[in-house]
């Protein structure tokens, strides 16, 4: 029996989540749902806030205003990462938390890229004062995104020696990767055996029948009761809602149903808050049929990967990675 | 020069080198077309490779003269481009493969081009190409069927699990692929549980860029490639008289490299390999073909870098060519 065919069978009459052994947790009506963060004891909401796109807010002071209403309307995930914006986007939260860094699970990320472990332990030191805490509750490493990545990271002095230090001087209480390439180097990161506490990946109705991290890594990942952060729920940059024929409510919806602890989702501004929220509260999942359904309709055009460059091109990949593997800049490839 | 049986029909030998189609249209003209083709069977090489929509039949047309009288020394194949699309039209561009090549048959007919998610389901639904493979075995049109692509090794796992009885199958297999999106280690050991004959191309990782940039030389390119334990031709484009004698000079002289020349060679540039730029097959539209992106209803939106350079390298004016029927 195909693992496709497994899973299909599986899910026969209840939610994938359930299946998963997901449950949500108490609904309180138009609460935004919170699920275990894998094993390790944390509850974190179904919806979380992308720090990318914070530092894309028109002002800090509109960021600030992001950051406040996503806390009262009940979202406790905060994603980050050290290089978004040259470091805006974490002092702008760090900012936005003074006083409430105790009611969220902060997660930031370490932009090593290849490099050794004592880069990655300065890193931490700046993300820290620029999020204006003495701990992070996640910490994940970067963009793994080139096949050379996991040799490199698990190499002697590498990065990964970076978390298990981190987590010892109780700086960091729980540890991941993230990545938005390929299933493969995922898979490859895995294998190492470490003790994973998240892993993050892109995770939409279009990622179902390309390149699928929902199919080949979702599954091992739950397997081995590693958190999974979903991504990219409806293409990196909406291209899925402009051009690809789904609208915020469906993406957003599917990427949720999935046996994953929180989809990550970039907000700038306040208007698209409220719709994700809108979204996110008393979220019931879609039965299998109806992610069944919403496959089906994207999966002719998902075939090609047009509405998921970050897995085909390298538009997403940051320069910041590629200048530290040697690699010239996206702008001077040949296409 | 070295033969190898074509999988588990192991009364068929071909060649070790096969000879591109592709590049054959890039020759200066017919003439020099006629010469490399000429050198190439006198140099040792049998495996002849094409395509229905290269060069908008000019290779099919130019190796089909210069095969005249010796069509039954070589091992010919081609390609046909339904990409998605059905059996009847299989089945026509097939009339006109043989018509250009001056042939009542080919050794092997192959699906060209598998590069994109959905095109194994359109392959074997019902109507789909694989009934014109069939068919044309059945007609003894065909001797041997398989199908080709550079894109993902997944997607040659998909069509290896529709079931049907390929004889061959080709792929991109160089240095690069050992570390990246790989062939090699991904469908090159399915293909040969299952007994079918492996042909390998792009052994310089396509345009050759590696080549140019100096990450590696010819003669280590390509003996990797036809190194690799499983593979039973490998496929290059030889446009020009010294591009053809410095390849035959390295078959004819052919030592496999051991297990570990090909291992340090493979570490040695899996830096380079690891994002894909000297793979651009497997990562850029720019190879997507805009006759397959058309067939897909997949959109060429000209504004885009790697739109324009595939329009560009395959002349295509964004509307199908050639007119099949206009020469039916």
């Amino acid at each position: 029996m195909t693992r496709r065919k497994f899973l299909e069978k599986a899910v026969v009459g209840q939610s994938v989540l359930a299946s998963a052994g997901m449950a949500l947790s108490q609904n309180n009506g138009d609460a935004i749902p919170r699920r275990p963060l894998g094993k390790t004891g944390l509850e974190v909401s179904i919806l979380g806030l992308g720090g990318y796109h914070l530092g894309s807010a028109e002002t800090e002071g509109t960021a600030k205003r992001i950051v406040d209403q996503a806390i009262d309307a009940g979202i406790n995930f905060f994603d980050n990462c050290w290089d978004y914006h040259q470091g805006k986007s974490e002092e702008w939260m760090g900012s936005a938390l003074k006083g409430k860094r105790d009611r969220v699970v902060l997660m930031t990320k370490v932009c090593t890229h290849g490099r050794g472990k004592d880069v990655a332990m300065r890193m931490l030191e700046e993300s820290l004062r620029r999020l204006q805490t003495d701990h992070l509750d996640v910490w994940q490493i970067h963009e793994v995104i080139y096949y050379d990545d996991p040799d490199l990271i698990f190499a002697a002095g590498g990065a990964i020696e970076a978390l298990a230090e981190a987590k010892k001087q109780g700086k960091v209480r729980f540890v991941g990767f993230t990545g938005h390439k390929d299933p493969e180097i995922h898979l490859k990161m895995l294998s190492h055996n470490y003790p994973f506490d998240a892993v993050q990946m892109p995770l939409n109705c279009f990622d179902a029948s390309f390149r699928s991290f929902e199919q080949h890594v979702v599954p091992e990942a739950n397997r081995r009761g590693i958190a999974v952060l979903g991504m990219k729920s409806l293409g990196g940059s909406g291209e899925m809602v402009r051009h690809g024929g789904i609208t915020a409510a469906e993406g957003l919806r599917y990427a949720m149903s999935l046996p994953v602890a929180v989809t990550i989702s970039g907000m700038e501004s306040p208007e698209v808050l409220s719709q994700n929220l809108a979204i996110a509260r008393g979220f019931k999942p879609l039965s299998a049929n109806e992610m069944k359904a919403l496959r089906a309709r994207c999966e002719n055009d998902a075939s090609d990967g047009r509405y998921e460059l970050f897995k085909t091109s390298k538009k997403y990949d940051g320069d910041e990675g590629r200048k530290t593997h040697g690699y010239p800049t996206a702008e001077e490839l040949p296409a | 020069m070295l033969q190898r049986p074509f999988g588990k029909n192991e009364s068929v030998q071909i060649s070790a080198l096969g000879f591109g189609g592709h590049h054959l249209g890039d020759a200066e003209d017919q003439k020099t077309a006629s010469a490399l083709v000429n050198a190439a069977i006198d140099g040792g090489i049998t495996f002849f490779d094409n395509c229905w929509e290269y060069h908008r039949g000019k290779s099919e047309d130019w190796m089909g003269a210069a095969l005249k009288g010796k069509r039954d020394r070589v091992f010919l194949m081609t390609k046909v481009c339904t990409h998605g699309r059905d059996k009847d039209l299989a089945m026509k561009m097939l009339e006109q493969s043989l018509v250009r090549l001056q042939t009542d048959h080919l050794d092997l007919w192959q699906i060209h081009g598998v590069c994109f998610d959905n095109d194994p389901k359109l392959f074997i639904r019902k109507g789909g190409a694989a009934e014109a493979l069939e068919q044309a075995k059945k007609q003894g049109k065909v001797r041997f069927a398989g199908f080709t692509g550079h894109k993902d090794p997944a997607i040659h796992l998909k069509m290896l699990r529709t079931g049907f009885p390929f004889d061959a199958v080709q792929m991109p297999l160089n240095p690069f692929d050992a570390t990246f999106h790989s062939f090699q280690q991904g469908v090159l050991p399915e293909a040969g549980r299952r007994g079918m004959a492996v042909l390998g191309m792009k052994p310089f990782s396509g345009a050759g860029d590696a080549v140019k940039k100096g990450v590696v030389t010819p003669e280590e390119a390509l003996r990797y490639a036809m190194s690799i334990p499983g593979v039973t031709v490998t496929i290059t484009g030889m446009e020009k008289p010294e591009i053809l004698q410095q390849n035959l000079k390295i078959a004819q002289d052919f030592r496999p490299m051991s297990a570990s020349e090909m291992q340090t060679l493979a570490t040695r540039v899996s830096g380079p390999a690891a994002d894909g730029r000297f793979e651009l097959f497997k990562v850029s539209l720019k190879y997507d073909n805009p006759e397959a992106r058309m067939a897909h209803d997949f959109p060429l939106d000209e504004k885009q870098k790697e739109v324009q350079e595939m329009m560009r390298s395959t002349e295509n004016t964004g509307h199908p060519f050639p007119q099949l029927d206009q020469n039916q």
